[in-house]
C-alpha cells in the first residue's frame, strides 16, 4: 500500500469503505455564513461525528490537536467566486478559479488530502485550467503521498444536461488522476454509470438539500457510493450535530445497544 | 540523450524488430464522451494487451491508475498525453449537449519530466491547423516547448497534427496535414500521428516529406472491422511505420482479436483477407508415401514447367527423386517447412507466405549470401539460373530458388499418378 492509501484511510473507514465528509472551506469566498461565523466553535463539535473536514488554508489552524477519534483534516487547494449567486453582496462578473496551496504545502499542514474544484460550464479557459490543476496536483500529490478529492461543480450557465455534465467532470478528475470525487446527487442512472466509470475509486455524495439527504444517501450506498460530503448549509441548521449522528448510523451502520 | 531518445524509440517500433508499431489510443475519457469504453477502460486495455499491442496511449491519471498492467517486460509503451483540448466537444456528442463550448481551447498539460516519472516512452501532443491563426500559434508553442524538454531527457516527442476548424475543407484537408507533418517535423517531432489522408499515394507523399516514422491514426469507430484494416494496410503499403487506434479498438466487441489483426498485418505480413479469417485456418504442407514412388520424375517435370516456363533441366525443380536405400526404392525430397533457412537468413528475405503458409523469397532483401542454401537439410533450396537486379540497383548473380507450394495447389501432387505425393494440412505457423 502507498502513502496516499495511508492518507485516504484516515478519512474513509478502513472497516466499511465509507465516509462522512463536511466542507466548512465555503468562507474562503463566501464570508461569514449562519452557523459558520466562529469557525472553531463551529467545527470543532462535529469533529468526533464525522470522518474528514474540509477547510481552507486559514482556518486550518483551528483543526490543530485532533484525537486519533476525530475528523481528519481535508485542505481546500483552491479558490473561485463561481458559487457566488446574483445576490450576493459582490457578484461574480467574470469567474476566477485560483490554485492556492501545493501538495507540499497540505503535507505541512496536516492534512490527509487535497481538495479542488472542477467548475463546468462557465468560460473554456476555465475548464481548461480546471483540468491543468487536477493533473499537477494529482501529479505532485504522488511524489509526496498526497491524495486529491475532486470536487465537481456543474454550476456554470452551459450546463444543459446536469447528469452528463456530472459524468464528464467525473471522467475528467479520473483521467487527471484524482484519488477520489465528490459530486452533486446526479440521479440514480448517471450514479450507476459514474460509479462504473470510477472503478473503485471512492465517490461521496452531494445531497440536493438536507431534507433529501437521507433517501439519497440510501440509494448512493446500495449502489458503493463511498459516503456523503456535506456542506455549508449543514452549520445553519437548528441542531447539526443531530443531524450528523443519524447521518453517521446510516453511512457506518452503526446500531445502539439496548 | 541520444541513447535515451532511441532506446524508447525502439521501445515503441521495434519490439518485433521489424520498425513498425501497433498501438492503441485510449485517452478519450480525457477529451470526449463518457461511453463505454471510456467506462470500462481497464478491462479493454488489459484485452489489447493480450492482443499484442506495442503501445497504450492514456492520459496522466489512467496511467497512474493502470501502471501494473504495462510491467514486465512483454509489457506494451506507455505513451502519455501530455497536453488537453475540447474539440470533441465542440461538435455534436452527449457532451457537447451537456456542457456546450464555443471556443476550441489546447493547452499543455504535464511537463515531459513528469511523463517520464511515470514511465512513459514517448509523449504525444496536438498540432491543430485550420481553427484560426491563434490556435495555431498556440500549437506551434506548445510543440517547440515539449520537444525541448524531451530531448533534453531523451523522451521520444510524437505530434499529432489535425485539420479542424472553419479553414479547412474537403479539398484542402490533405494538403493542410501534409503541411503539418512537415510543420511538425521542422520542430523537431520524432514521430508523427495523423489521419489517413484517404488514398495511398497522397499519403504516401506525406510520409516521404515527414521523414519520421508515421503511425496511421484510425478516427471515429468504423461499423465494419474491415474498414479499419484496409485503411491501416494502405497506411502501410503507403509506408506508415504502424497505427495508433483509438475508437475502431476500444470500442470493437473483440479489442484484443482487432489488435491481433493488426499485429498481423504490421509484423507477419499478412494481406486484410488473412487478417478478417475467424475459422482456425490450415496451412499447406507436402507429404509423401515413399512406397508408392516409382520414380518415374513426373513432379520434378512438372515443378520446373509450372514455374520457370521456357527452363530446360531438372536442376530448378524445388522437390528431388532421390534412390531409396535398397533397388527400386525412392525417396522423395522436397521443402518440409522446417524454418531453418528463415532463420538463418540474415536479411529477412525468407518469411511464411501470408496465404499458403509456403516459403516466400522476398527478392529485394536478399543477398545472395547462400545461407539458406546452405542449410537447408533436404537440398532443396537451389540457384536460379538468372540473376536479378534488387530495389538498390544491385544486380544479383543468382537468387535462391524456393518451393511455393503452386500459391496452393502444388502440381507434383497433382500431378502424381501413384499418389506418393500428396498434400495434408498443418496448424497456424508461430
Amino acid at each position: 500500500m502507498d502513502s496516499k492509501s495511508y492518507r485516504l484511510r484516515e478519512f474513509i473507514n478502513p472497516g466499511d469503505g465509507r465516509s462522512l465528509v463536511v466542507d466548512a472551506s465555503a468562507g474562503l469566498a463566501l464570508g461569514p455564513l449562519a452557523g459558520l461565523e466562529h469557525f472553531a466553535e463551529a467545527v470543532k463539535p462535529i469533529l468526533p461525528l464525522v470522518d474528514g473536514v474540509v477547510a481552507s488554508p486559514g482556518q486550518a489552524r483551528h483543526l490543530t490537536g485532533r484525537t486519533r477519534a476525530e475528523a481528519a483534516l481535508l485542505a481546500r487547494a483552491d479558490w473561485t467566486n463561481a458559487l457566488r449567486g446574483p445576490d450576493f453582496v459582490l457578484p461574480p462578473e467574470t469567474i476566477s478559479h485560483i490554485p492556492l496551496l501545493a501538495p507540499s504545502d497540505a503535507l505541512d499542514l496536516g492534512a490527509s488530502a487535497l481538495v479542488l474544484y472542477f467548475l463546468l460550464g462557465h468560460e473554456e479557459q476555465i475548464e481548461a485550467g480546471c483540468l491543468r490543476s487536477t493533473v499537477q496536483l494529482a501529479l505532485q500529490g504522488s511524489q509526496v503521498g498526497m491524495p486529491l478529492v475532486v470536487d465537481v461543480q456543474p454550476v456554470g450557465p452551459r450546463v444543459v444536461l446536469r447528469g452528463k455534465a456530472i459524468e464528464l467532470g467525473v471522467s475528467y478528475a479520473l483521467e487527471g488522476g484524482a484519488d477520489g470525487v465528490a459530486v452533486p446527487w446526479p440521479g440514480r442512472a448517471s450514479l450507476e454509470m459514474i460509479l462504473k466509470l470510477s472503478a473503485g475509486m471512492p465517490v461521496w455524495i452531494k445531497p440536493t438539500s438536507l431534507e433529501a439527504v437521507e433517501s439519497e444517501l440510501a440509494e448512493a450506498l446500495i449502489l458503493g457510493a463511498a459516503g456523503l460530503w456535506l456542506d455549508e448549509r449543514l452549520f445553519s441548521q437548528p441542531d447539526p450535530l443531530g443531524v450528523l449522528e443519524t447521518l453517521r448510523a446510516q453511512i457506518h451502520k452503526i446500531v445502539s445497544v439496548g | 540523450m541520444y541513447l535515451g531518445l532511441q532506446a524508447r524509440l525502439d521501445r515503441l517500433f521495434n519490439r518485433q524488430g521489424d520498425g513498425r508499431a501497433v498501438c492503441v489510443a485510449a485517452d478519450h475519457g480525457y477529451m470526449s464522451d463518457v461511453t463505454p469504453n471510456v467506462v470500462n477502460l481497464r478491462p479493454i486495455t488489459a484485452a489489447v494487451i493480450q492482443g499484442g499491442v506495442d503501445g497504450i496511449l492514456l492520459s496522466p491519471g489512467q496511467a497512474m491508475r493502470l501502471a501494473p498492467l504495462f510491467q514486465g517486460r512483454d509489457g506494451p509503451a506507455l505513451i502519455l498525453r501530455a497536453d488537453w483540448m475540447n474539440m470533441p466537444r465542440l461538435g455534436t456528442s452527449n457532451v457537447a449537449n451537456a456542457v456546450p463550448q464555443r471556443l476550441l481551447v489546447h493547452q499543455k498539460v504535464v511537463t515531459a519530466g513528469q511523463a517520464l516519472d511515470l514511465g512513459a516512452s514517448a509523449i504525444t501532443i496536438y498540432l491543430f491547423l485550420g481553427y484560426n491563426d491563434r490556435v495555431e500559434a498556440t500549437g506551434i508553442e506548445v510543440c517547440a516547448r515539449f520537444v525541448a524538454e524531451c530531448h533534453q531527457i531523451g523522451l521520444p516527442c510524437i505530434i499529432e497534427p489535425l485539420a479542424y476548424g472553419g479553414q479547412v475543407t474537403g479539398a484542402n484537408s490533405v494538403e493542410i496535414l501534409t503541411l503539418g507533418a512537415r510543420m511538425a517535423v521542422e520542430l523537431g517531432a520524432d514521430a508523427l500521428k495523423i489521419p489517413y489522408t484517404g488514398d495511398v499515394d497522397t499519403f504516401r507523399h506525406l510520409v516521404d516529406v515527414s521523414g519520421v516514422p508515421v503511425l496511421v491514426l484510425g478516427g471515429a469507430r468504423s461499423d465494419n472491422e474491415r474498414d479499419a484494416l484496409e485503411l491501416f494496410a494502405e497506411g502501410l503499403e503507403a509506408g506508415a511505420s504502424g497505427c495508433l487506434m483509438g475508437r475502431n479498438v476500444t470500442k470493437s466487441p473483440d479489442p484484443k482479436r482487432l489488435v491481433e489483426q493488426l499485429c498481423g498485418i504490421a509484423h507477419k505480413g499478412w494481406s486484410v483477407e488473412r487478417a478478417m479469417r475467424t475459422e482456425e485456418w490450415a496451412y499447406l504442407k507436402l507429404k509423401a508415401h515413399p512406397a508408392k514412388c516409382t520414380g518415374c520424375m513426373l513432379c520434378v517435370t512438372a515443378c520446373v514447367a509450372s514455374h520457370d516456363s521456357g527452363a530446360y533441366g531438372n536442376h530448378l525443380a524445388r522437390l528431388r527423386i532421390d534412390p531409396g536405400v535398397k533397388a527400386g526404392q525412392h525417396k522423395v525430397m522436397f521443402c518440409t517447412l522446417c524454418k531453418k533457412c528463415l532463420d538463418v537468413c540474415p536479411t529477412a528475405a525468407l518469411r511464411w507466405h501470408p496465404e499458403n503458409g509456403a516459403v516466400e523469397l522476398l527478392v529485394d532483401k536478399c543477398t545472395a549470401c547462400d545461407k539458406c542454401v546452405e542449410i537447408c537439410p533436404t537440398e532443396v533450396i537451389v540457384h536460379s539460373d538468372a540473376g536479378i537486379q534488387i530495389a538498390t540497383g544491385e544486380t544479383l548473380d543468382w537468387y535462391p530458388v524456393v518451393c511455393d507450394l503452386c500459391g496452393g495447389e502444388p502440381e507434383c501432387a497433382t500431378i502424381c499418378p501413384t499418389g506418393a505425393i500428396f498434400v495434408d494440412e498443418r496448424k497456424e505457423l508461430a
